[in-house]
């Protein structure tokens, strides 16, 4: 079971001998997380060196929006797209849906080309600012989107109710669009996006200006089409939103891909942080970086459960007391800030 | 495709008949047909013809106003809002979207010229001798002629802002009705370079004056069929171009999305 806390000191007075004998019984975090989501191998979206760029000001001056972006989404699993803003989240998808054009690069959703119309048809999507046609009823909305999607006349009706239910608006579907609150319209068009039972969702900012019950309320309703097995792509920049919900991550900055991870391997990535009382941090036997906090004290940092088994096994022959030890989970948040840290507020490349 | 332009087409409709300016502006076409009641008793012997002349130009005037204004923020509005982006993020081809846009409006267009044309003809029927089939030749030609400014519109309404799109078209409509006079100036003048112009001008704007037999009609004369089927390939060759090269711009734009 995985660990719930990202801190947690293990054994603060116990022995260096007691500690290693507790790491071959206690279940150190990171060392039984649940199995990588099992997920199809048929990749539904490719996305192959899309490049983009954008023409601004008066003298046309030419912004990178996207170069050389390249990643692949397997059938049921989720993909997000993080990026501060401004990194090209918007402009990917954008692109994926040929609403902007590339410049280069190919897009493949499921083995046809996004340029085709029809490509279109087995997908979902909701824009990062929802707005529909606000003279329409929530009913009405989702019958325009039911015909351009060529479901049946028969089935309209039933769909339109289960979608409805789904989104937790049934008994919403009368009112005018103009008189919804930005959390109904947003439900409305994740309503919209899964009408037609699309095998790829692609959603972009899904949970932005919503308020916490909001926000809770439409990750779980993705958690459910994840449950159900919908291929998702999501744009965020709320990361931990996106590390409940995501299997893989993609990090944007600068327009550029920098960094895929499977998020079930990052959340493998623990470290563990020693506090050993040492008269001097001069043993041949300690990791590089260790650092010396007070007197006779020397703070080491390990990688891996086997790593900190060899340091509490030395410390255990040397007799060295182990004042302190804690576990610390490599979280996506911190990744995503070291991805960053270059340049902290980004560059506005284009959205 | 089809029924996605239909889909469009329904949608654009409705949306123009639920628009208040839509109704304001239908408000103010009645008002004028009615104000024609009222000043035809002025004019002694010539009540219907007064009448049909005014009537006849009303409903071009406020047909035009309906498409002029309404038409040229259709599109913008629609990327403006962003509300084009989760339709074309469905199988649906920006062509098909352009020309379900302009349909849509079209059929507003005919419901309000319809609506228009049956309370002038109650009118004359009202008023003695007056009455006569001969009007519904020139109500078609109203239809064509707003149908092509409403492609006018489509097309300008892709690339430039609404008010140019509307500035544009209001133009096109008035040297529309002027570019036969426009090409006998240049000619009469002499000029290489206004007799160029003249030309140019002549044949890159659509004649409006092949719909207008208005004057002809109400004083008599009915609109012959080879005119009408004139009329119409005309119309329709003009508004087909336009949706070509309209559609072939707006497939190039960018739906940035926001």
């Amino acid at each position: 079971m995985q660990a719930p806390v990202k801190n947690r000191t293990l054994d603060r007075e116990g022995s260096v001998a007691n500690l290693v004998d507790r790491l071959t019984e206690v279940q150190l975090p990171g060392t039984d997380l649940p199995p990588i989501p099992a997920s199809g191998s048929k990749p539904v979206l490719e996305v192959r060196d899309l490049r983009k760029s954008f023409r601004s000001g008066f003298l046309k001056r030419r912004i990178r929006g996207l170069e050389g972006v390249s990643f692949s989404v397997n059938q049921g699993s989720v993909f997000a797209l993080i990026g501060h803003n401004g990194a090209g989240k918007t402009t990917t998808i954008n692109c994926i849906l040929d609403l902007v054009h590339a410049d280069g690069g190919e897009v493949s959703i499921m083995g046809m080309d996004h340029r085709d119309p029809a490509s279109r048809s087995r997908i979902g999507y909701l824009p990062e600012r929802p707005y529909f046609f606000d003279h329409l009823t929530g009913v009405e909305l989702l019958q325009f989107y039911a015909r351009l999607l060529g479901i049946p006349k028969g089935r309209r009706a039933g769909r339109i109710d289960e979608v409805l239910k789904m989104v937790g608006m049934t008994g919403f579907g009368s009112r005018r669009l103009k008189k919804f609150s930005k959390g109904m319209l947003q439900r409305i068009g994740l309503a919209q996006a899964v009408l037609g039972e699309p095998d790829l969702l692609i959603l972009d900012e899904p949970m932005s200006g919503l308020d916490p019950i909001g926000r809770r309320e439409i990750r779980e309703l993705l958690m459910g089409f994840k449950r159900a097995g919908t291929t998702i792509i999501l744009s965020s920049h709320i990361v931990p939103d996106v590390e409940m919900i995501a299997d893989t991550v993609g990090i944007l900055k600068d327009g550029c891909l920098v960094d895929v991870r499977d998020l079930t391997e990052l959340n493998h990535g623990f470290s563990y942080t020693g506090d050993l009382e040492l008269s001097s941090a001069d043993h041949a036997w300690l990791p590089p970086g260790c650092r010396s906090l007070e007197e006779g004290k020397v703070r080491v940092r390990v990688e891996s459960v086997g790593e900190l088994r060899n340091l509490l096994n030395n410390c255990h022959r040397e007799g060295i007391p182990v004042a302190s030890l804690a576990t610390h989970r490599s979280s996506l948040e911190e990744l995503f800030m070291e991805i960053n840290r270059e340049n902290p507020l980004g560059r506005e490349v284009a959205r | 495709m089809t029924s996605n332009i239909i889909t469009l087409a329904a949608s654009t409709f409705l949306e123009t008949v639920r628009d208040r300016i839509f109704y304001l502006v239908a408000v103010f076409g009645f008002i004028m047909l009615a104000s024609t009641a009222i000043l035809s008793p002025l004019t002694v012997g010539a009540q219907g013809k007064i009448m049909a002349d005014v009537g006849l130009a009303s409903m071009v005037i406020f047909g035009l106003l309906v498409v002029v204004f309404v038409g040229s923020s259709m599109v913008r509005k629609e990327l403006d809002k962003g509300t084009i982006v989760s339709i074309l993020s469905k199988p649906v081809g920006r062509r098909e979207y352009l020309i379900g846009k302009f349909l849509g409006l079209n059929l507003t267009l005919v419901s309000m010229l319809a609506i228009m044309g049956l309370l002038f003809l109650l009118m004359l029927f009202l008023a003695p001798g007056s009455f006569s089939f001969r009007y519904l030749g020139a109500f078609y030609l109203t239809f064509l002629e707003l149908t092509l400014i409403n492609a006018v519109v489509v097309f300008f309404s892709t690339s430039v802002s609404p008010i140019l799109a509307a500035v544009f078209t209001l133009g096109v409509f008035t040297v529309g009705h002027l570019s036969s006079s426009i090409r006998d100036f240049g000619q009469l003048q002499g000029g290489v370079f206004q007799k160029q112009v003249s030309e140019l001008v002549y044949y890159l704007t659509p004649n409006l004056e092949v719909f207008n037999l208005r004057g002809l009609v109400v004083h008599g004369t009915a609109v012959s069929v080879d005119h009408l089927v004139m009329a119409t390939v005309y119309s329709l060759g003009w508004s087909v171009l336009l949706l070509v090269v309209a559609g072939s711009i707006f497939s190039r734009k960018e739906l940035r999305g926001e």
